[in-house]
C-alpha cells in the first residue's frame, strides 16, 4: 500500500541526500576507479602481476579516499551545515540492510575486478561496453528516481550524463576497457557537481532556525 | 457494518491525532532524531510539537534524551518498544478497515 503514511516513511531515505552528500560519495568513488585506472596505465609493466602491490593500490588509490571522505567528509558537511538547518536523524539500520550492502559492496567489487580482468584482454566487445554504460547510468537514475520531487533539474543531469556517456563511447576508440576511465572520470565529476549543487541549493533555500528565545 | 470496519473505533487514539501519527511515522523508521529534524519534517510550531512529544512520552510510546553537542542542547528522540508495537498494531488495524470499506463499498455496487 503506497499511501501517504508510506511516503513519510520513505522521508528519512531521502534526507540522507538532502545536503547532497549521497551524490559526492558517488562521485569520489568514481574518481577513485578513474585514478586507478589511469595510475594501472602509468605504472611499469608487470605491476599488475604483483597481486600484493595491486592490493595496495587499490587500498591507497580506492578505499582510502572513499572511507576518508564517508567518515570524515560526509559527517563535517552534516555537522556544519545540515545538523544545525534541518536536524540530526540516524537511520535504522536492519539486519537486512547490512546484508544489502555487504551483497552491493562484493557486486560492485567483483564488476571492478572483471573491468580489470578485461583490461588485460585485447578482444573487449562493445557490447559488453554498452551494458556497463546503461548500469552505471541506471545508479544515477536510482538517484534521480528518489529525489526528482525535490530537486527536479536531476533529470537534466541525467539527460548530460546520457550524453556525455554516448560521447565517450563515439569518441574513445576500443572496447569497455579503453572507455571506462574516463566515463568513470567524466561520471565522478558530474556525480560530485550535482551533490555540490545540491549542497548549495541547501544551504541558499534553507535557513538556520532562530535560537531559542529569540 | 462488519467487525473489521467497527474495528475502526479501536483505533489508538494518542497515535490516531495526525500531528503524533506523524511523529510516530517519522521516528518508527529512524533509530534517533533530534527535536529540530521532527520540527522540519512536521512543519509544526515549538509549542505544538512540544506537546505532542509530552503526551506520546506519557503514554510511553517515545523517549526522550537531553543532551549535549558539544555546547549546545540536543534533544534526541527516540521510539520505545512500546511504541513501536502501538503504530504496527495502529498500521495493520487502519489497512484492516479500509480493505473491509473497500469489501463493503464494492458489495454495495
Amino acid at each position: 500500500m503506497k499511501d501517504e503514511l508510506q511516503n513519510y516513511l520513505d522521508r528519512p531515505k531521502r534526507y540522507e541526500n538532502i545536503d547532497g552528500t549521497g551524490e559526492m560519495a558517488m562521485g569520489v568513488m568514481m574518481l577513485s576507479f578513474a585514478l586507478v585506472c589511469y595510475l594501472s596505465r602509468a605504472l611499469p609493466e608487470g605491476w599488475g602481476k604483483n597481486g600484493l602491490a595491486t592490493f595496495v593500490e587499490f587500498i591507497l588509490v580506492v578505499f582510502i579516499p572513499i572511507w576518508t571522505f564517508q567518515h570524515w567528509g560526509v559527517k563535517a558537511i552534516k555537522q556544519r551545515f545540515t545538523w544545525p538547518r534541518t536536524g540530526y536523524v540516524a537511520c535504522r539500520c536492519s539486519g537486512l540492510r547490512w546484508w544489502t550492502v555487504l551483497i552491493a559492496g562484493v557486486a560492485l567489487g567483483a564488476g571492478f575486478g572483471y573491468l580489470m580482468v578485461l583490461a588485460r584482454r585485447s578482444h573487449a566487445l562493445s557490447l559488453e561496453r554498452a551494458v556497463w554504460m546503461v548500469v552505471l547510468l541506471a545508479a544515477y537514475a536510482f538517484f534521480v528516481l528518489r529525489w526528482s520531487r525535490e530537486h527536479t533539474w536531476k533529470w537534466l543531469v541525467l539527460i548530460f550524463m546520457a550524453l556525455g556517456l554516448l560521447g565517450i563511447a563515439l569518441v574513445v576508440p576500443g572496447g569497455a576497457v579503453e572507455s571506462f576511465p574516463p566515463a568513470a572520470l567524466f561520471l565522478g565529476l558530474a556525480w560530485l557537481g550535482s551533490g555540490l549543487g545540491t549542497l548549495y541549493l541547501y544551504i541558499h533555500h534553507t535557513q538556520l532556525p532562530a535560537p531559542e528565545g529569540a | 457494518m462488519n467487525d473489521q470496519l467497527r474495528a475502526i473505533s479501536g483505533l489508538d487514539r494518542v497515535i490516531h491525532e495526525p500531528g503524533r501519527l506523524m511523529i510516530v511515522a517519522l521516528l518508527a523508521v529512524v533509530k534517533e532524531c533530534d527535536f529540530l529534524y521532527l520540527l522540519h519534517e512536521t512543519e509544526m510550531s515549538n509549542g505544538n510539537l512540544s506537546s505532542h512529544l509530552a503526551r506520546l512520552e506519557g503514554a510511553g510510546y517515545i523517549e526522550v534524551e537531553k543532551t549535549y553537542r558539544g555546547k549546545v542542547p540536543l534533544t534526541l528522540l527516540r521510539l520505545t518498544r512500546a511504541g513501536r508495537a502501538a503504530f504496527e498494531d495502529y498500521r495493520k488495524a487502519l489497512k484492516a478497515a479500509f480493505l473491509a470499506a473497500r469489501s463493503v463499498r464494492e458489495s454495495t455496487l
